[in-house]
């Protein structure tokens, strides 16, 4: 108990206060909820049941029952023996110490952050204490945003942050209500935002000073290594993978967006992998070195791509991409990877030549890997291969032969395809006959090299949501008319590449031929009914899309989010530069640009200094609330020409309204002595609570009656004269 | 205790014709535990309010004609050889008593004005090496003519500040000055001497306590600092000419604040507003911050006024 801690030094807050505290705590661990893992949430909730349990056992003391709602009910707090305190928290500590390596370093540490940050809940004992604890709730909702920084997530995060803003507000002004804390915090926040806003856009972006160490196992969309069935899980994600916009050049047909994302060459008779990079590396270090120039020809599309963290090197692009970006690397197999994983939003800029050639010519050791099969893991495929191949004399006769098979015969496009003995490509082709992409890519590869024809899988997105919501959004601005497409982790999609002589790696995707919907279209119905059926997500997915007008909302809603991230999450130094330069003129170097953030910058610190000195020097004789509220009333008398001179004393004040405005004077009066009672009088804290109460009213009272009356007259005189008129009349009459 | 006080400024307004404020001012001096001096032409009443304070205060008074050539032993004492006893024996002065009356105190030699210094400030004087203790209370009350009259000397500033307060009554009204002119002029010595006693010595004693009590706040206490401040230039007189005085002492400020008590108290008040400091504050520092004869013609001196008027009532200190 705080018998033991010297009454100055006790700190207790009111009990709406430390409900509000147990409650900002609740909203904050929940921010980070998703990144916690299980034992540490269950932990986290004993803390906050305890403490709840602690708060409702406090003894209430009322201080004052006569004094009446200008005083609230303070606590005399419930502590936890420091003991217990003690062991949960070094056990606490051991966990995560132990857990460290499976999490990675920032989730470790977002673990003891928030584990910290639950336990000092239980020894708010001093002011200090409960800075600290306000302050590491802010600092806990900064973190969540490590993770997460969509619109709606933002916003949520600011909803939090006034809570806990309000907290803090509530610990100094217990006498104002809830409601109006938050609205005094709600309207510092937005004058302060004014300030954000301006620093957001004029700030020189530099590089961070040091990296946060990134989680690495969060990976997310496609993996490098395929077996048939993989890509099924992904179609059951609705989580957006990457952006892209066209910037008013018109978007090609939706069954040619095949956004490569690598290609997988080597099979092991199981599933497909790509390429040891080391391995193509070392073979040819100097082509790496300079980058793969791949040769163009055809008309050229550029656009853009916002790619959302998958935390995986790979880029998505149409082929054959080139770009001018240093940070990305072109791939011989005309993939683009970036140099670094992307653990955050990446912008890049690609132009692609639909129709430019892929590879002309064919190493020789790379029509060996694109022809290698493992003999005797699917024979029957490998008969049949043989079979087609005396049949068909050309390469591409016999890859449409396998496709009309496919149409033809009774192949399904499912979600739900059988499990496969061994992954067995056989199985698949004879027996079961329903499969998803990768099933069908997988196997027409499979059945192509055993023909001998070099073929790869490739892995990518198909399609994408065409939204022009966007167009509108920001019109001034050329680059964004025409909208965007929105690719989501359900368009991930395998398709197959065979080599052709003189046309280089020829696209066929397998699919069209079973679900022609599915490449035209992006989504058939039988796919999402399927879809819906797997995951709750798509029920709505699915009813929204036969809704046109909740479908256009949800379009409104994803440009408003394009814009967000295209925007404010992307705001880079290139884009910061061009909206100087857009602002300032076009010849204004970069340099310009620094020196005038820098000097509004020197300009506000300047400001800040200024004012926080002149407040410095004021707080020494700081004005009394007794006295803000009197002075108010002042400003208003003012206002109607009754100045209180410097030297009149308020009686002698009084003395003047009394003559000068009768109506008032009972009020004035009684306002006077009042004020004279709190400001030259020793009163009890409650005593001077009540009469600040009295005061405020009876300010409210003059400024009321002050108003009322000068509205209906400015001048007294005009007033009176004119009942001396009507006096002098009256007898006439 | 109220009673009292209002018993004690009816006798004294009955003397003193038509100075009710003066009047006032003397009491609070006194209730105060302040010396007082009463400067003003001959003829004004000075006198008469000197004996109506002591005789209603039930003070035992010795009055002291202050001429050129009074010498310090005539008001404080002598010891004197006693043949009989062949001893010294001490011959107390006039200051020995609960009310001294200082008439015309600037008459008399510098020399002899300070041989109330020690009196006046400690309650106690010095003979022949001897301390004696003054009986309590003990108020010295003196009265003055104006600096240019004939025959005056300047009271040295050390003198002028161990007394409370400086009052001058100034001419009376016409209504005041008929009933004088009426009252009988050969009755009036009488009339003095007969004023009754209002308040015995240990009630006195219990108000002047009871004062002492009496609340101020801090914002009264930095009032009073401003208004010293200002005068040593310590804080600038906004937007005004700078004012011409002598600084004055903490001690000025401690008077003034156990005037504005007083004041507090005879007004009926048990906490002291600014309004109080601001009654008492020509008469408690007129005298004190005046540097030569310049303004002592008009009773109302604009030097305090000017001063007050510098002073932001409600902020003092930010001014």
């Amino acid at each position: 108990m705080s018998n033991n801690i010297p009454q100055t030094e006790s700190f207790n807050l009111p009990k709406n206060s430390a409900w509000l505290l147990w409650g900002c705590q609740l909203v904050n661990i929940s921010s980070l909820a998703a990144e916690l893992s299980t034992w540490m949430l269950a932990i986290l909730a004993l803390c906050l049941c305890w403490q709840a349990l602690l708060l409702s056992r406090q003894k209430t003391s009322n201080v004052s029952p006569n004094v009446g709602s200008a005083i609230k009910l303070h606590t005399d707090a419930v502590r936890m023996s420091p003991f217990i305190l003690m062991l949960l928290a070094i056990s606490g500590c051991v966990a995560i110490a132990v857990s460290a390596q499976s999490f990675g370093v920032l989730i470790a540490m977002v673990h003891l952050l928030t584990f910290a940050y639950a336990l000092k809940a239980f020894e708010i004992k001093k002011r200090k204490d409960f800075y600290q604890h306000s302050l590491l709730g802010v600092f806990l909702l900064a973190c969540a945003l490590i993770f997460k920084q969509d619109l709606g997530f933002s916003l949520f995060i600011l909803l939090l942050l006034v809570i806990n803003l309000t907290l803090i507000h509530q610990a100094f002004a217990k006498r104002n209500s809830l409601f109006n804390a938050s609205k005094t915090v709600v309207i510092l926040l937005l004058q302060s935002s004014l300030l954000a806003i301006t620093l957001f856009v004029v700030f020189p972006r530099l590089s961070p000073f040091w990296q946060v160490p990134m989680a690495n196992s969060a990976k997310t969309g496609l993996s490098d290594v395929v077996s048939p069935g993989d890509i099924a899980n992904l179609a059951l994600s609705s989580e957006l993978a990457f952006r892209a916009n066209f910037k008013g050049a018109s978007i090609p047909a939706y069954s040619t967006l095949y956004w490569r994302a690598m290609t997988l060459e080597n099979y092991d008779g199981r599933k497909w992998t790509r390429v040891n990079n080391n391995a193509q590396g070392q073979h040819n270090t100097k082509a790496k070195q300079q980058g793969f120039n791949p040769t163009t020809s055809g008309t050229a599309i550029s656009y853009q791509v916002i790619a959302q963290p998958s935390f995986q090197p790979w880029l998505f692009a149409l082929s054959v991409a080139t770009t001018t970006d240093p940070k990305l690397v072109l791939k011989q197999d005309y993939t683009i990877q970036s140099t670094t994983i992307v653990n955050q939003l990446k912008h890049y800029q690609i132009k692609s030549y639909p129709d430019a050639p892929l590879a002309l010519s064919l190493s020789q050791q790379s029509r060996q890997r694109n022809l290698a099969i493992k003999p005797g893991s699917n024979p029957k495929l490998e008969q049949l291969a043989v079979d087609l191949k005396a049949k068909h004399q050309s390469s591409l006769a016999l890859s449409q032969a396998v496709l009309t098979t496919f149409r033809e015969q009774k192949y399904y496009y499912t979600l739900q395809a059988p499990m496969l003995i061994n992954n067995s490509l056989d199985q698949f082709y004879f027996d079961t006959k329903a499969g998803f992409c990768v099933h069908y890519a997988s196997s027409f590869t499979y059945l192509m090299r055993a023909a001998g024809v070099p073929a790869r899988v490739v892995t990518g997105y198909l399609g994408g949501e065409y939204n022009d919501e966007s167009n509108d959004a920001s019109s001034e601005d050329n680059s964004s008319q025409g909208g965007h497409l929105s690719i989501y982790q359900y368009d991930a999609h395998a398709w197959s590449e065979i080599w052709l002589e003189g046309i280089g790696w020829y696209r066929v995707d397998p699919t069209a031929a079973v679900d022609p919907e599915r490449v035209s279209q992006g989504w058939s119905s039988a796919l999402l009914e399927q879809q819906s059926e797997l995951n709750s997500d798509f029920i709505s997915l699915y009813r929204i899309k036969q809704l046109a007008w909740l479908n256009t909302l949800r379009l409104k809603l994803d440009a408003i989010n394009y814009q967000w991230t295209r925007w404010v999450l992307g705001y880079s130094a290139k884009q910061q530069y061009d909206l100087l330069k857009r602002w300032f003129g076009q010849s204004m170097p970069w340099k310009t640009a620094a020196i005038i953030a820098m000097a509004l910058m020197l300009a506000m610190a300047f400001f800040t200094l200024f004012y926080w000195l002149s407040g410095a020097k004021n707080s020494k004789h700081k004005v009394s609330p007794a006295q803000a509220v009197y002075n108010q009333c002042l400003t208003a008398l003012a206002k109607k020409g009754f100045t209180k001179e410097r030297h009149q004393t308020t009686q002698q004040f009084s003395l003047v309204i009394n003559e000068q405005l009768p109506h008032l004077s009972a009020d004035f009066t009684e306002l006077t002595s009042v004020f004279e009672c709190l400001h030259y009088q020793q009163y009890s804290e409650q005593e001077q609570l009540a009469l600040m109460a009295q005061l405020a009213k009876k300010v409210r009272d003059v400024t009321k009656a002050l108003n009322s009356v000068s509205t209906m007259a400015n001048d007294t005189k005009n007033i009176s004269s004119m009942i001396n008129n009507k006096k002098y009349k009256n007898p006439q009459q | 205790m109220q009673t009292a006080i209002n018993n004690i400024l009816e006798q004294i307004e009955s003397v003193v014709l038509g100075k009710p404020h003066e009047c006032r001012l003397a009491l609070a001096c006194l209730l105060a535990q302040g010396h007082l001096l009463i400067e003003d032409l001959p003829g004004m009443g000075k006198t008469t309010l000197a004996h109506a304070l002591a005789n209603t205060l039930g003070l035992s008074y010795q009055r002291t004609q202050f001429t050129s050539d009074l010498l310090p032993a005539d008001i404080i004492g002598i010891s004197i050889f006693n043949r009989e006893t062949n001893s010294f024996e001490l011959h107390k002065g006039p200051i020995f008593s609960q009310v001294v009356l200082a008439d015309e105190i600037n008459r008399a030699s510098p020399k002899t004005q300070s041989a109330l210094l020690e009196a006046m400030a400690e309650q106690q004087v010095s003979i022949d090496g001897e301390t004696y203790p003054l009986p309590t209370p003990f108020f010295v009350i003196a009265t003055q003519n104006p600096l240019f009259h004939a025959g005056t000397y300047p009271l040295p500033e050390s003198q002028l500040d161990r007394f409370m307060m400086r009052i001058s009554l100034g001419f009376p009204d016409v209504a005041a000055e008929k009933k004088i002119l009426l009252s009988n002029s050969n009755s009036q010595a009488s009339r003095t001497k007969t004023t009754p006693q209002a308040i015995t010595v240990d009630e006195l004693a219990s108000i002047q306590a009871h004062i002492q009590q009496i609340q101020v706040a801090d914002n009264v206490i930095d009032y009073i600092i401003a208004l010293c401040q200002i005068t040593r230039g310590q804080i600038n007189s906004a937007n005004q000419h700078e004012i011409n005085c002598k600084p004055l002492s903490p001690r000025a400020g401690k008077a003034l604040l156990a005037a504005a008590k007083a004041w507090a108290f005879i007004n009926n008040r048990d906490f002291v507003l600014p309004d109080d400091v601001q009654a008492v504050f020509t008469a408690v520092c007129q005298h004190r911050i005046e540097l030569t004869a310049q303004n002592y013609n008009d009773s109302q001196s604009p030097l305090c006024a000017q001063i007050i008027q510098c002073v932001d009532v409600l902020t003092p200190l930010q001014s």
